[in-house]
């Protein structure tokens, strides 16, 4: 698609038999760009399908379910930390702050006898709550958001210890609750639902709305997204109410998958592989940009290669390592390409 | 001021290098292509030694290009040829350490200086510290050799000044400084400036070129890229022009004159590049401001009525730009009034002032206005998002639609909407913000050095897109620092000076002259 150019405009015009071969050229690299991820992932599934180490279980039907059951909770993490980066905001608390509503939903059930849906409102509410305080020391007081959440992702860390004495509450959790987390729908696991609903509403809040639009802005240039008239602290504020509300209902889903609540779950390796997932997941289908699709495909490529390596028998050291490279190597990629497309490199 | 070296300009006059020395600095033939453009096509000119020879042209006009191949940032097409102080160097085979050797010394806009760190810290980074036995900094090394620098260039800075404490205009003769320091011959080598002046106010670019016309008189080949044409005209030996990546032409000293460079940047006649506004005479009044009281403003009032160019002379730091945000709601005030349209408005924030009709372009373009990482048409619809909302999503193919529309209206130079902004020309970057602002059709149009980086034809063209809504009934007040233009755009100015309407010109009052000894002086005018 191109816009011609009004005759009045002098730019650098030239001849177009020299432009289309470029152009062409050009497109076909920036095609490259935004699949790249997608073909390395096919690569993957074809080579562990293949390999004959991991090919006698990978890819049944009894892995991949479990592969996907799984990733709803770090799924739903990545979507959850994916809105404040889109303001140029990290919210380094999600992992832990699925922690802390997951011991409380199984608690209030468990230790309260609260019916179901009341435990799982008090669970997404702590999770927003806690979005709320530190949207507003960010965002209204100004700390700088890293230092914030890392704060806050501790002292969760903390009350979940408190709360449980470092032991699981797997007594009297709702029967349809675990039965959610642990089922099939069509074949899929039940939690895949979950994900994919979030993922959807994320997606329709990120680019189809006009605060989808407004995060973006303030993500590119908060001055100037500040002198279009947006408000920008409180646009700020609720992307961090939404995403600790997002990392409530992660821990919502970790009680469903697991039957129970434990200390052991929902902690500063999940956000990390969150994280990894998101910065990922801005070098495919919309490189530069964090975005929801990207992340969903980083979600299950960081999966499957994790669990084709722990298939070929490789410890389980090589999984942190894997993921810690994957998220050094996302940022790595994503910063050249930012470099790139603000004209520095 | 003790002199550079024998020859003093003041005593001898200037001394104007003849046609008959060598050239320093010699491109021939240079190209380069990029995909999808010609940055440059087959270029040559020559710096004589000693010269004061001055790079212009517009926005895309490859002046860029060419200084980053001579630094070797870039390498040119096969077939030019880059010769430096008779040595030879295939523009596909420049680069940074060739470029050294040969002589060729650069100093960016904005110089890398550290202002945390004193005068001498500063010169002794660019060639490392000098050491004592034991490995640790020979500190009183360190000092003498600064001294003979601060000597050599006329710097008013003591060794253990720190580099904050100094004006705009030393920092970059200690950019300066540092970059030549380590020259075998005092004024051997060639130093490029890359616009250094882009970001100083007038009276630092005054100190500045003082100094660069003291160093070129003692024999330092000096080569000056700039968008300002009344400093090429006042300090150049020579200029060479280029446009749309060739030469356009090089112009000696007598036939070096602002008319002439911008006919040969704009590659038109001069009367077409500033639109003349129509004078309004209706007495509708469009805003009133009444004792604004904040910032740097001690008291300011003006009108503006509809349909008019209402001009802010000033200098830099006389509040003008804090006007323009106050008005927009984008900056505290401690009192007064805005009247607009007949009532009495408090806006509470910029949203308000948006919805009430008034539009800002700011003066930072990139800091303030620009969303680098966006495409054309978010960037253009970024003030109106809410409007494709159709309750369900946002209609992002009208918005597309409405930006390409746009982008023929605005005569914006890109490839398609979808583009990132930063790929445009700084030119075609603004229009895209200023189309931003009148696509919301704005009553009051508030515009802060709209031309601020912008070359002579974009400029034209954002002036001739200012005189459609003016026509149209929309109030513009501008502020910019290069009073050629404001005398061409404005119906009536006020000048500004020390946060006071210093006082009003309208007609044949309104001229360059009147305007610099206005903004300047310091006594009270009766207006």
């Amino acid at each position: 698609m191109s816009v011609t150019k009004d005759p009045v405009a002098r730019g650098a015009t030239f001849g177009s038999e020299s432009r289309d071969p470029d152009h062409s050229r050009q497109r076909w690299l920036s095609l490259v760009e935004r699949y790249a991820l997608v073909g390395v992932f096919i690569l993957v599934m074809v080579f562990f399908t293949f390999w004959s180490k991991t090919s006698k279980h990978f890819l049944t039907t009894a892995d991949v379910q479990n592969v996907l059951g799984n990733q709803a909770v770090i799924g739903i993490l990545a979507l959850a930390i994916i809105i404040p980066l889109t303001c140029g905001e990290f919210d380094f608390s999600v992992g832990s702050v699925a922690g802390l509503p997951q011991v409380l939903c199984a608690g209030f059930m468990a230790r309260l006898g609260l019916p179901l849906v009341v435990a799982i409102a008090a669970a997404i509410g702590v999770g927003a709550l806690i979005g709320l305080s530190n949207g507003n020391t960010v965002a209204r007081i100004g700390v700088n958001s890293l230092i914030v959440t890392l704060g806050v992702s501790t002292v969760a860390v903390g009350i979940v210890e408190w709360y449980t004495k470092g032991l699981s509450i797997i007594n009297h959790i709702s029967k349809s609750l675990t039965n959610l987390g642990n089922g099939n729908w069509l074949g899929i696991p039940r939690t895949i639902y979950f994900l994919a609903v979030v993922a959807v509403l994320v997606y329709y809040l990120l680019e189809q709305t006009p605060y989808g639009r407004y995060l973006h802005s303030i993500g590119s240039n908060r001055d100037a997204a500040r002198l279009v008239g947006l408000r920008v602290e409180r646009l700020i504020l609720i992307a961090f109410v939404l995403s600790g509300a997002l990392a409530g209902l992660a821990g919502v889903l970790l009680v469903a998958r697991n039957g129970g609540a434990s200390p052991q779950t929902g902690t500063v390796a999940d956000t990390l592989q969150a994280l990894a997932a998101a910065f990922l997941g801005a070098t495919a289908i919309k490189p530069g940009r964090f975005n929801v699709p990207g992340t969903m495909i980083a979600i299950f490529f960081l999966a499957f290669t994790v669990t084709g390596l722990s298939l070929a028998g490789v410890a389980n050291w090589i999984n942190d390592v894997f993921n810690g490279a994957a998220l050094f190597v996302a940022v790595l990629i994503s910063t050249i390409v930012g470099r790139k497309r603000a004209g520095i490199g | 001021m003790s002199g550079l070296g024998g020859r003093d300009s003041d005593a001898e006059g200037q001394a104007t290098p003849r046609p008959e020395d060598p050239p320093v600095l010699r491109v021939a033939h240079l190209s380069k292509a990029f995909p999808g453009t010609r940055a440059l096509d087959d270029v040559s000119f020559d710096v004589r030694a000693g010269e004061f020879h001055a790079l212009v042209g517009g926005n895309g006009s490859g002046k860029s290009t060419l200084i980053k191949i001579l630094a070797g940032v870039y390498h040119g097409d096969p077939g030019g040829v880059i010769t430096v102080g008779g040595r030879e160097i295939p523009a596909e085979r420049t680069s940074p350490d060739a470029a050294r050797a040969a002589g060729l010394r650069f100093v960016h806009q904005n110089p890398a200086v550290f202002p945390a760190m004193s005068v001498a810290e500063n010169l002794a980074i660019g060639r490392g510290f000098p050491t004592t036995r034991l490995h640790n900094v020979d500190w009183r090394a360190v000092r003498r050799r600064t001294a003979e620098l601060i000597e050599r260039f006329d710097i008013p800075a003591r060794p253990d000044s720190l580099v904050r404490d100094l004006r705009p205009a030393e920092r970059a003769m200690v950019a300066i400084a540092r970059a030549l320091q380590d020259q075998e011959g005092e004024r051997s080598g060639v130093l490029v400036l890359d616009e250094p002046t882009a970001s100083l106010a007038r009276a630092e670019v005054v100190r500045l070129l003082g100094a660069l016309t003291r160093y070129a008189a003692s024999g330092q080949t000096i080569l000056y890229v700039s968008h300002r044409l009344d400093e090429v005209v006042d300090s150049a030996d020579r200029a060479t022009v280029l446009r749309d990546g060739r030469l356009a032409g090089t112009l000696e000293g007598g036939e070096l004159s602002e008319g002439r460079l911008i006919e040969l940047i704009a590659g038109r006649p001069i009367e077409g590049v500033f639109p003349e506004m129509p004078r309004v005479d209706g007495e509708d009044i469009a805003l009133e401001v009444r004792h604004l009281v904040g910032g740097p403003l001690s008291e300011v009032s003006f009108t503006l009525r509809r349909g008019e160019v209402l001009g802010v002379a000033g200098l830099l730091g006389s509040g003008r730009s804090e006007l323009l945000k106050m008005i927009f709601g984008a900056y505290p005030k401690r009192s007064g009034e805005i009247v607009l349209g007949g009532h009495t408005v408090s806006f509470r924030d910029i949203g308000d002032a948006m919805r009430a009709g008034i539009a800002y372009v700011p003066e930072d373009r990139g800091g303030e206005a620009a969303f680098m990482d966006m495409s054309v048409s978010e960037n253009m619809t970024a003030a109106l998002v809410g409007r494709y909302w159709n309750g369900m999503r946002l209609n992002h193919r009208r918005a597309d639609a409405d930006a390409r529309e746009a982008i023929g209206r605005f005569a914006v130079t890109a490839v398609s909407e979808h583009e990132d902004l930063a790929t445009l020309s700084g030119g075609n970057q603004q229009k895209v913000i200023l189309a931003r602002w009148l696509l919301r059709r704005p009553t009051i149009l508030l515009l802060d050095e709209p031309t601020h980086g912008v070359d002579v034809n974009a400029r034209s063209e954002i002036y001739n897109l200012v005189r459609k809504v003016v026509s149209e009934g929309c109030s513009v007040v501008v502020v910019t620092s290069d009073f050629e233009e404001l005398s061409h755009v404005s119906d009536r100015v006020i000048v500004l000076n020390h946060g006071r309407v210093h006082a009003e010109l309208t007609g044949a009052d309104i001229n360059p002259t009147r305007l610099t000894e206005l903004a300047y002086s310091t006594t009270e005018v009766a207006s």
